[in-house]
């Protein structure tokens, strides 16, 4: 099925809003996204009869390495209005990942994202989208662009002591940050994971002030506890939300920070055993309560939360109590 | 089957010679079923469930329906030939061949033990066998265990846990 040229001709000449004239007179029209390799910057891709214009590959980092490109993931504009949008396209991968010494299948669905967009919608602590269909059956997703920075970013760019961060800004980012641990409690309780909990898949909209969720479509193999991961994941990004970042052990050595003394092995991440979980002998003034919540985090743990419940029960406890 | 209270006068614990053996392709699986097979075989009375809870992974990772159907085929002939070899070991430690039954129902499991007690349930053994799986606690705490749901969650019939 081809496009009428006049309606080509239209897509030109909205087009110019972001492309030079001669690229916008020579458009690639695209129905079928399978080979998302072929949908490059200027070309168009025709979703349920609305024209999406690309700009560009997004790309993603990790652990402090060099962005990757993700071709599979358009930055565009909906071609009609304007609006920024980020089109995911179909990608099928499965991979091993390893998180500490521990190995396990992981692989990319886009139609696990697609049910959570549709489950998501209108809650204002989830990236908002939809997903349809293409030429080919191909589903792909079509998510509003979030202007802000990631909570990483954010934390990171706070210019304070830990003590002046603690009492000054900590409530409000734990109250912030409590209502994503209520979104992903949301998502199991839908039996559904977030499958990628990361402090940079979680981004400070500008707009609302809002932390919302983004990226759904990383799922895992579960073993006995399907949640598991994704609440390693929360516990994670919590310590990290105490600690104003990452406390760690290599950190301390290199300033000869007096906690060192007091520190052991089961006051370690019991995961990531370069970085400390037990916080409270790094910054003594953190209450008792909220370092209990984090040591179920550590290897010293003697009890592991099963589920988000328990971990949103323990820091309403912790949070009325400081009231 | 024989079927009486046990003496401490619990209402809810039935006392029989059923047992139910989880068991996977994992080498601890076979020790659990080795142990029962030394420790009972030839024994009368005794009727043995080896139980394999088949539950393929969610739908998301498949890219297709086909792909799909295909994995759960492949893997249920090949717990098919797992629980023929178990069933071997068992009869030839002395279990007649009548007393050990063996059963893979199918179903999305989003926790093998509790899918391996409801199995329970429906079965009636009084006595749940399974291999410890050996797993660091890293694994536990991002995993979990089915041995020790199991052993935690377990009511009315008594858990071995076989090392």
């Amino acid at each position: 099925m081809g496009i009428a040229p006049w309606l080509k001709e239209e897509y030109s000449r909205l087009a110019l809003r972001w492309l030079p004239e001669k690229a916008a007179s020579q458009l690639k029209i695209h129905l079928d996204t399978t080979d998302f390799f072929k949908l490059e910057y200027g070309d168009i891709v025709i979703l349920n009869q609305t024209p999406y214009l690309i700009l560009h590959n997004a790309k993603e980092g990790r652990f402090g390495l060099d962005e990757e490109v993700k071709h599979w993931v358009k930055r565009g504009v909906e071609l009609k209005t304007g609006n920024a949008k980020i089109i995911k396209l179909v990608f099928h991968e499965a991979f091993k990942c390893t998180i500490g010494s521990s190995q396990f299948d992981c692989f990319r669905s886009p139609r696990k994202e697609a049910r959570i967009l549709k489950l998501a919608a209108g809650h204002p602590n989830f990236m908002q989208g939809f997903a349809v269909y293409d030429a080919k059956g191909n589903v792909v997703r079509v998510i509003d662009h979030i202007y802000g920075s990631t909570l990483a970013a954010h934390i990171d760019g706070i210019e304070a002591g830990h003590e002046t961060y603690y009492f000054n800004l900590f409530p409000q980012v734990l109250a912030d940050y409590m209502e994503c641990i209520r979104a992903i409690h949301f998502l199991h309780e839908h039996n559904e994971k977030h499958g990628d909990i990361r402090r940079d898949h979680i981004l400070i909209d500008r707009q609302t002030g809002r932390y919302r969720w983004i990226d759904f479509d990383y799922n895992y193999m579960h073993r006995e506890n399907i949640y598991g991961y994704d609440l390693f994941g929360l516990g994670n990004i919590l310590i990290f939300l105490v600690g104003k970042g990452d406390v760690l052990l290599m950190d301390l050595r290199d300033r000869n920070h007096p906690a060192l003394t007091g520190l052991c092995e089961e006051d370690l991440n019991i995961v990531f055993n370069n970085r400390v979980a037990n916080l409270r002998k790094v910054y003594p003034y953190l209450p008792e309560a909220l370092n209990k919540i984090l040591l179920h985090f550590s290897r010293g743990a003697n009890y592991f939360y099963e589920n988000t419940g328990q971990l949103i029960e323990d820091l309403e406890a912790y949070r009325a109590q400081s009231n | 089957m024989l079927a009486e209270k046990n003496g401490t006068g619990d209402q809810n614990q039935i006392f029989n010679k059923n047992i139910l053996i989880a068991v996977d392709e994992s080498s601890n699986a076979r020790r659990a079923v080795l142990y029962v097979a030394r420790l009972l075989g030839g024994l009368p009375g005794f009727r043995i469930y080896l139980l394999h809870v088949l539950s393929p992974p969610e739908e998301d990772f498949f890219p297709s329906a086909a792909a799909k159907d295909a994995y759960v085929q492949k893997h249920r002939q090949e717990i098919e030939r797992i629980l023929q070899a178990y069933h071997q070991i068992l009869t030839d430690n002395g279990f007649a061949a009548e007393a050990v039954s063996a059963h893979a129902p199918e179903r999305y499991c989003p926790s093998i033990a509790d899918c391996i007690l409801a199995e329970r349930e429906l079965l009636q053994p009084s006595t749940i066998v399974i291999g410890r799986q050996g797993v660091s606690r890293q694994e536990e705490f991002l995993f979990g265990s089915v041995s020790s749901k199991i052993v935690n969650k377990a009511k009315g019939c008594t858990v071995w846990v076989v090392e």
